[in-house]
């Protein structure tokens, strides 16, 4: 499939279009962009730093998940449909982007790594809810996980310059 | 002298030169001013979440608050030195912008209610049932909230009225 003619094709839809040549919509679809990362980012950070061995704002690191995680899904959601708009406005441009390229690549490593940790060491979180560090397994996803969108915010931001 | 005058000799400094020749400044630390935010942001959202009677209700609110206002004021911090650090490399992109100044009114209002309503929170003897300006509590929370969103806005929007 020649991915190229699908992003043409793409860009050239009324609502790229639209996107593309209107006075403000690209600035509003960043801004809501923007604030849809930070809230993603800073609700993973509470989350990561706890599994790395910081306390939050509670103990157990079984409730601060679920409390939280919420949130960050919601804010995730926000951040894929403004992005994938953002996209579509220039999608041949930004496919040849190399990091845009690796930005996609570090928000899969980032997806992987959140399996991981639901599939393995949070099935048993029940032992280790309250302990401070965490077993390894956990401070490891918390320590990647934290790495991972850091570097998906230095990338993002980095699109714009090259 | 005049802003414009200010600016004009600010552009020809050897610091403002650099900052702009060396090209992975400017991004670099526009990156950081991202995560910083992040962090603001996120606990902004959970303070107030906790306040407004949503979020975290089994613990209470001064423990909360304690915990994500040390980590706002230090992230401030690097918002306001990687802020410093842009604006003395590009002072033709934010001085004589209407929206950089609404940006820093509107941190400088943001913090001003967060330091005037948070801090007595902070107190563990602070009866919040019996404090006279309790109902302005909630309010005023979720009014800081949209200030920082709003910080968001025309933070982005820097770029697109120069």
């Amino acid at each position: 499939m020649d991915l190229t003619a699908l992003f043409q094709f793409l860009e050239e839809t009324p609502l790229a279009l639209a996107i593309k040549e209107g006075d403000s919509a690209f600035p509003w679809l960043e801004s809501v962009h923007v604030l849809a990362i930070v809230l993603v980012v800073g609700t993973i950070a509470i989350v990561d730093l706890r599994l790395i061995g910081y306390a939050s704002h509670r103990r157990g690191a079984r409730q601060l998940i679920i409390e939280l995680l919420p949130y960050t899904w919601a804010a995730f959601l926000a951040a894929v449909i403004t992005g994938t708009l953002l996209f579509i406005s220039n999608a041949v441009r930004y496919s040849e982007n190399p990091l845009f390229l690796i930005k996609m690549g570090l928000l899969v490593a980032a997806g992987i790594n959140m399996a991981v940790f639901h599939l393995g060491a949070y099935r048993k979180i029940a032992e280790w809810d309250d302990m401070l560090p965490p077993p390894l397994s956990a401070r490891i996803s918390g320590a990647s996980s934290l790495s991972l969108w850091i570097l998906v915010v230095i990338a993002g931001r980095w699109i714009g310059f090259v | 002298m005049t802003m414009q005058g200010f600016g004009a000799w600010l552009y020809e400094t050897p610091v403002s030169t650099f900052i702009r020749d060396e090209i992975w400044i400017i991004p670099s630390v526009q990156s950081i001013h991202i995560l910083a935010i992040a962090i603001v942001v996120g606990s902004a959202l959970v303070s107030d979440l906790r306040i407004a009677g949503i979020l975290a209700t089994d613990t209470m609110p001064n423990v909360v608050i304690r915990r994500y206002l040390r980590w706002m004021w230090i992230s401030l911090g690097v918002l306001l030195i990687t802020g410093l650090i842009m604006a003395v490399g590009e002072p033709d992109r934010v001085l004589g912008n209407a929206t950089f100044w609404i940006k820093m009114l509107l941190v400088a209002v943001a913090c001003v209610i967060t330091w005037l309503f948070r801090r007595p929170l902070l107190d563990p003897d602070f009866e919040l049932e019996h404090a006279k300006w309790r109902p302005l509590v909630k309010p005023a929370a979720w009014l800081s909230l949209g200030i920082w969103i709003g910080v968001i806005f025309c933070g982005r929007w820097i770029a697109y009225t120069v």
